[in-house]
Order: C-alpha cells, then sequence, then structure tokens
C-alpha cells in the first residue's frame, strides 16, 4: 500500500494509484480463500497451499483441529472394539431390545443359543424369531425379578435360563444361560436317591421285621441281648424314617405330584397337633395354641398336617420342660400366616440360611440323638413351595426362635 | 427385506399396524408349533394330559385366525394399501389360514393319542410317526423363520425337503400295510396312526405354502402351482 502511495505521490496519481492497489488485495484475498475452500472439499495435510501470514495461520489451524478430531475418533473405535470383543467373549447370550422389542444387537453366544444370524437379524423383533408362547407372555409382561425356563427356538434339546434387564430409554437387555447340562446332572440326582431310597426300603423293613422278632422271643430273654436288640431296633427304624422322607421328598420334588383340592381347616389342624404333641411325653414344654383366623388353605390336609408336625416337634425339641412354645394362625391382610414360635435356645444367625438344607444340623449330637432325620425342613420348606407359601425364619441364641409359614391370597378360600 | 423399508409411510400408524400383523401372525405361529410339538412329545410318551391340553388350547388357534383376519380387513379397507403393502397383507391372511388348519392337524394327532395309547405293540410305527413328526416341526420353525426374515433362499430349501416328507409318510405307510396284514385285529389302530400321519404329512404341504407366500411377497411372483425347476428358474431370472 506505502509503495503505492509513493508511486501516487511521484506521479501526480495518489488516489488511482491507491485504488489499483486496493484492488489488488482485494483480488488476493478472494483467490486466497477461493483456494482455501476448494482445499477444504478434498483436504490434504501434506499439500499446503499457503504457509505464511495470516492464511498460513489459517491452514495450520484447521490441520490441527483435524488431527485432534482423527485421533479421538481412533479412541472411540479401540473402545468399541474392546467393548464388543469382550461381549464376543461372554459364555452367555446378550441381547439389547429397543423399546418396542425389537433386536438392536446380540453377541455371539446369543447368536447360537437363539439362533440369530449375525447382521441380517438387527431391527427384527426378537419375538418374531423366538415364538414361544411362554416367552411372549414372558417379555410382554416382564417380572425382571423371575428367570423363565424354556427350550430354545428350533433346539427342544437345549434349555435356556432367561432373564430380563430393563436400561436406558425403555430398553431391555435379555440373557441366556444354556442350563441344558445342569437340568441333567439335576434330573440323575434326584433320580439316583429316589432309586436308591427305593432299594433301601425293603431290607430294612426286614431287618426290622426280624430284629422284632427276637425281641418278642421269650427264650432270648437274657440282659446280654436286651439292650444290644434295642439299640438295633431304634438305629434300623430310623433309617426306616430317614428312607421314608427321602421317598417323600423325591416325591414332592417332582412336579407331578399336586393335589390342590382339600379346603384344609388350619385352625382345627392347629389345635389337632398341638394337642398330639403335648401328649407325647412328659417332660414336652407347653403348647399354646391360638386361632385367630378361619380361612381355609386348598391344597393337600396330610401335607400340611406334616409341616405343622415338623414344626412343633422341631420347637420341642429345642425347648426344656418350663419353657413355652406357641402355635398361632392369623390373617395379615389378603396373606395368613401360620406362626410356631418358641421361647427356648434360639438359633445362631449363621446356621439360619442353611436350616432347611437335606440333614443340615445346628448341633449334630442332640438331634441325632433325638431321632430326628434332618430333612424335616426340607420337607417342609417343599410342601410350602407346593402350597405357593414363603417359609421365614427369625430367631437368635437365647431369644427362642418363630418359624412363620406365609400364605398367599391364591390358595386361601375364607 | 428390512424393516427400514417399512419406514417409508407418512403414516407412523399405519407402519405400526403393518408391523403389527406381522408380529401376531409370527405369535400364532409360535404357538401352533409348541400344539405341534406338544403333540408329537405326547405321542412318544403315551401321555394323555399333554395330548389333553393340545386339543383343549386349539380354540386359542383360532381366536388368533379369527383377530388376525379382522385386522388384516380393517387395513385393507381403510389403509387400501398397494404394492408391497397388500402382498405382505395377504401373505398374512394366506398363512394364518394354513396355521390354522396346521393347529387342526395337531389336534387330530393328539386325539389319536388319547384314543390309542396303551398299545405297545406297534413300537416301531410309533416311532417312524415321531421322527415324521419331529421332521414336520423342524420344517415349520424353519418356515416361519423364512417368513419373519423374508428370506427365499430358507424358503427354497424348505419347497426342496417337502419331498422327503412325501417320501418318509409312504414308508410309514407301507409298514402299516404290512403291519395290517400280518394282525387284522390290529386294523383300527393303524388306521388311526395312518390318519394322523397323514395329517402331519399335510403339515409338511402347508408350510411349503407359507413358503411360496414368502417368495410371492418377496419376488411378486405367485408361484404357487409350478413345479420346483419352475420355480427356480424363474427366480434365478427376475
Amino acid at each position: 500500500m506505502l509503495v503505492a502511495w509513493a508511486a501516487g505521490a511521484v506521479l501526480d496519481q495518489v488516489y488511482l494509484f491507491l485504488l489499483l492497489a486496493l484492488l489488488a488485495y482485494s483480488f488476493r484475498n478472494l483467490y486466497n480463500l477461493r483456494r482455501l475452500a476448494i482445499w477444504l472439499g478434498n483436504p490434504n495435510f501434506a499439500d499446503i497451499p499457503v504457509h505464511f501470514g495470516l492464511w498460513g495461520d489459517i491452514y495450520s489451524k484447521i490441520a490441527r483441529v483435524s488431527l485432534r478430531q482423527a485421533q479421538r475418533e481412533k479412541r472411540l473405535a479401540e473402545l468399541v472394539n474392546e467393548y464388543t470383543a469382550s461381549t464376543s467373549a461372554l459364555p452367555d447370550g446378550a441381547v439389547a431390545l429397543d423399546a418396542r422389542g425389537r433386536i438392536r444387537w446380540f453377541n455371539d453366544a446369543a447368536s447360537r443359543l437363539l439362533g440369530l444370524l449375525p447382521a441380517k437379524d438387527i431391527g427384527q423383533p426378537l419375538l418374531n424369531l423366538f415364538r414361544n408362547p411362554e416367552m411372549v407372555s414372558f417379555v410382554k409382561n416382564p417380572d425382571y425379578a423371575r428367570m423363565l425356563q424354556i427350550s430354545a427356538p428350533g433346539d427342544s434339546e437345549r434349555k435356556l435360563e432367561v432373564r430380563l434387564a430393563p436400561y436406558g430409554n425403555d430398553q431391555t437387555l435379555l440373557l441366556a444361560q444354556d442350563i441344558t447340562e445342569r437340568l441333567r446332572h439335576e434330573r440323575m440326582r434326584k433320580d439316583f436317591v429316589a432309586n436308591v431310597s427305593h432299594e433301601l426300603r425293603t431290607p430294612l423293613t426286614v431287618i426290622g421285621g426280624f430284629i422284632e422278632n427276637l425281641q418278642m422271643d421269650e427264650s432270648l430273654r437274657n440282659d446280654g441281648l436286651t439292650r444290644p436288640l434295642e439299640l438295633m431296633a431304634q438305629q434300623t427304624a430310623r433309617m426306616g424314617r430317614i428312607v421314608e422322607d427321602l421317598l417323600l421328598l423325591a416325591r414332592l420334588e417332582s412336579d407331578s405330584y399336586r393335589n390342590q383340592n382339600d379346603r384344609v381347616d388350619i385352625g382345627e389342624l392347629v389345635r389337632n397337633v398341638a394337642d398330639e404333641c403335648q401328649a407325647l411325653a412328659d417332660d414336652v414344654p407347653k403348647i399354646d395354641c391360638e386361632v385367630a383366623s378361619t380361612r381355609r388353605v386348598l391344597g393337600d390336609e396330610k401335607q400340611l398336617r406334616s409341616v405343622v408336625t415338623n414344626l412343633v416337634v422341631n420347637a420341642i425339641n429345642h425347648t426344656s420342660a418350663e419353657q413355652r412354645v406357641a402355635l398361632s394362625w392369623r390373617d395379615q391382610g389378603a396373606q395368613s400366616l401360620l406362626e410356631v414360635k418358641d421361647n427356648g435356645e434360639g438359633i445362631a444367625p449363621e446356621h439360619i440360611p442353611r436350616l432347611t438344607e437335606r440333614f443340615y444340623r445346628v448341633d449334630a449330637g442332640r438331634s441325632r440323638d433325638r431321632g430326628g432325620t434332618g430333612l424335616g425342613l426340607a420337607i417342609v420348606k417343599h410342601i410350602l413351595h407346593h402350597h405357593d407359601a414363603k417359609l421365614e425364619i427369625r430367631s437368635g441364641p437365647q431369644e427362642g426362635s418363630s418359624f412363620i409359614c406365609r400364605f398367599s391370597s391364591s390358595r386361601l378360600v375364607d | 427385506m428390512k424393516t427400514s423399508d417399512l419406514k417409508h409411510h407418512y403414516s407412523q400408524q399405519f407402519n405400526s399396524e403393518l408391523e403389527g400383523i406381522r408380529s401376531r401372525v409370527l405369535s400364532m405361529g409360535g404357538l401352533v408349533e409348541s400344539q405341534l410339538g406338544t403333540a408329537i412329545s405326547a405321542l412318544n410318551q403315551g401321555e394323555i394330559d399333554s395330548a389333553e391340553s393340545v386339543v383343549a388350547n386349539d380354540c386359542e388357534v383360532n381366536a388368533c385366525d379369527v383377530d388376525i383376519d379382522e385386522r388384516c380387513t380393517t387395513i385393507l379397507a381403510l389403509r387400501q394399501p398397494t404394492a408391497s403393502d397388500l402382498r405382505l397383507v395377504l401373505a398374512v391372511i394366506k398363512t394364518t389360514a394354513d396355521l390354522e388348519r396346521i393347529g387342526d392337524e395337531a389336534k387330530r394327532v393328539a386325539r389319536m393319542v388319547i384314543r390309542v395309547v396303551g398299545d405297545t405293540h406297534d413300537e416301531s410305527l410309533v416311532g417312524q410317526i415321531v421322527h415324521l413328526g419331529e421332521q414336520v416341526q423342524q420344517m415349520l420353525h424353519r418356515a416361519l423363520d423364512a417368513f419373519a426374515r423374508m428370506d427365499i433362499q430358507a424358503a427354497i430349501n424348505i419347497v426342496d425337503e417337502d419331498i422327503d416328507i412325501d417320501r418318509e409318510y409312504e414308508s410309514v405307510v407301507r409298514q402299516s400295510m404290512a403291519r395290517m396284514m400280518e394282525d387284522p385285529s390290529s386294523i383300527p389302530k393303524v388306521l388311526d396312526m395312518i390318519w394322523a400321519a397323514r395329517g402331519l404329512e399335510r403339515i409338511g404341504d402347508r408350510c411349503c405354502n407359507i413358503s411360496k407366500y414368502v417368495i410371492y411377497f418377496v419376488k411378486g411372483k405367485d408361484i404357487r402351482h409350478t413345479s420346483l425347476e419352475q420355480i427356480k428358474k424363474e427366480l434365478d431370472a427376475g
């Protein structure tokens, strides 16, 4: 610009030269602008048109921003790859569903277990491919706490355990685990126990019978034999009871055994059992009975009687003669509670979760002496399960124990 | 067919109606698959309870049939669909009819189980029918998968397989005739079993129909009464 002014002054045409210089400057800027626009259309950082001045600055700043962007994208891509690799490694099937039940993505295990085709089935409503009626109602009315056992679609030999987990915006994650082996093992175990128990029954009956005969044989009466025979008879009887309990449990475990037809009067049942147990022995603690509800339970009378008897006998075994056992049957809203409470020696908290395990003993020595089989609470738990009821145990050392059977309204009638 | 193809509609409502009938027909398919599976397993294990449940649940299948037909009729009347939408609705209507018949055949097998159970003389014949039933079950499952995915190749494969089903059925008939000849007192029972086997073979034919509707929907070609070679030629050309 200065050059132009000087030249203009010399030639006495300042304004003309200034104007020409201004025009030249504008054209130069427009030219660079256009170059920038063209370059941006297909940016090549190795071939920058202008390196110096304002334009050079602009070019290098653009280059820096792009580079940062590319690095960020690369990092994100790596994260996504890691994530995809880890879901592929999951042994269980995972399928993400959108708010309308359509498949958003799924991992390799899901493809294998559910027969989904990678890429092709994205966007397909899951229930169009997994059509089993139980699955349809499970997904339409989800109970997120429940796990559904169901056959795999297209492969009835493979059994799956399916659960749903909600997340994000109305999205759902479906998890499927192959439990075929697990079920097979459970079946084998149950069959084994049932078969063994069955086989043991007859020999035990035979032995028990002969021992009884020997005990009644006058010619064998002598002190040396009486005590041994007595012990043999007791132990044989105990083995017999264990076998019977195991067989009962095996029957209860096989779902086919369900009687829902008796309208059991629990109040009456409770009074009967209380009377019976009170008469068992002299050192039995006092058994109180409180019946505040007239509701009846739909189910099997014999089984429910078994429940009450088991609980009362347990209570008696853990209380001394001066203490008390209290039975009650009362309503709590729509539910009804059967409670067996004692103020005996109680149970330490670490034992409580395991009490209903078969043969679990809190105090090994004592219960066996009393002739218990160790299966009573397992039987109670199974019977309650068949009656849609739950067992709650509350206890503390030296604080007594309370065993509550909570029956839900579906099984109660007035 | 990608679900994204359905998106090119000005009306979201129409979209979801079409997706709705697709889901419902496949849901009905699942119910029928379950009925068929239960009937065959009842035949295999001689379980009367399962067989009775199949007979009882058939009314649900019929209810689906009525419901889907109503919805399709409404769509045709109110939306007057054209081109691929029209073909979809028609494919759904026809598939629903075939599914309802398959449900009836399953019920027939279940009834046979209830009548025939307890007779152990014909175990090998029962075994053959069970095998035929299991193959037909697979075929139904694949036909419905092909419908869900609008997968032509899978549909053609199913049409191919129908020949195997027919052959197995013929073998069952031959074995039944031998049985009837060697022991005339077994004729009523064996006849019953032949009817059941025939029902299963008919299910195979209906699965073929469903596959042909898939091809019709995707390619716009009605191939119901053409031979297999014709079909393949036409599809390679189109």
